[in-house]
């Protein structure tokens, strides 16, 4: 995914991917990648999970804006996202 | 595959004035779309566009090398299809664009080339056509 992250990044496009492998990703260093300590096939929390599934996106957005230096991997622990989803319980 | 260093495009829009597009590498179509091959063991470069308005019951999965059983139920835990415009009607962002790509990850050996040097800077010239700012990546 990193590859095709590269490519679009590569033309005007800032990009930012969850990653679920650190050590891949860093290998590939997309310019921009939030881990999120997700287990494969859910990239973005579970089914009907709407509220944790904002939140991931709104931390992805977070992080779009934040990240100054190309080719960061952020760290984000399951707390972050479990206090979004609390404050924000159906949508912003 | 290794690299020393990470293009950039930095971000000089406000998230509210940004058009956002969704890529995936977990392997969605549309129904009507002729599936990811699994038959080749190094995986298909290809790729698949979604519309953004698409019901996520027009959409399937085919991927045999992780367990999407849960994303079968609900496909915005990887296609975040519907959520984005949940995103645009709170105003996090400024619009969804109207299509999303979808690719197959397991891509390996000479499809990489095929990749690096065809597939994805198709879609990136696309998405750039269509005057995306901001794109999300979501792996499987």
């Amino acid at each position: 995914m990193g590859l095709i992250q590269r490519s679009i990044e590569d033309v005007g496009i800032s990009t930012i991917s969850i990653s679920l492998s650190k050590e891949i990703t860093g290998k590939v260093r997309p310019p921009r990648a939030v881990c999120f300590g997700s287990l494969l096939g859910h990239p973005i929390s579970y089914p009907g999970q709407v509220s944790r599934q904002l939140c991931v996106l709104r931390l992805l957005l977070k992080y779009l804006e934040e990240i100054r230096a190309p080719g960061t991997i952020v760290d984000i622990d399951s707390t972050a996202v479990d206090e979004c989803a609390a404050a924000y319980p159906a949508s912003k | 595959m290794e690299f020393r260093d990470s293009p950039w495009t930095k971000l000089d829009k406000d998230l509210t004035q940004c058009r956002l597009a969704l890529i995936t590498t977990g392997g969605v179509h549309l129904r009507c779309q002729p599936p990811f091959n699994m038959t080749d063991p190094s995986g298909d470069p290809t790729f698949r566009e979604i519309p953004a308005d698409a019901s996520p019951s027009d959409l399937l999965i085919k991927h045999n090398y992780y367990d999407h059983s849960d994303a079968d139920k609900d496909i915005n835990i990887l296609l975040p299809i519907e959520r984005v415009f949940d995103l645009k009607q709170a105003g996090d962002i400024g619009d969804v664009n109207y299509r999303h790509f979808s690719f197959m990850g397991h891509i390996m050996h000479h499809h990489i080339d095929t990749l690096i040097e065809k597939t994805a800077p198709q879609v990136a010239t696309e998405l750039k056509s269509d005057n995306v700012d901001i794109a999300i990546l979501t792996p499987a």
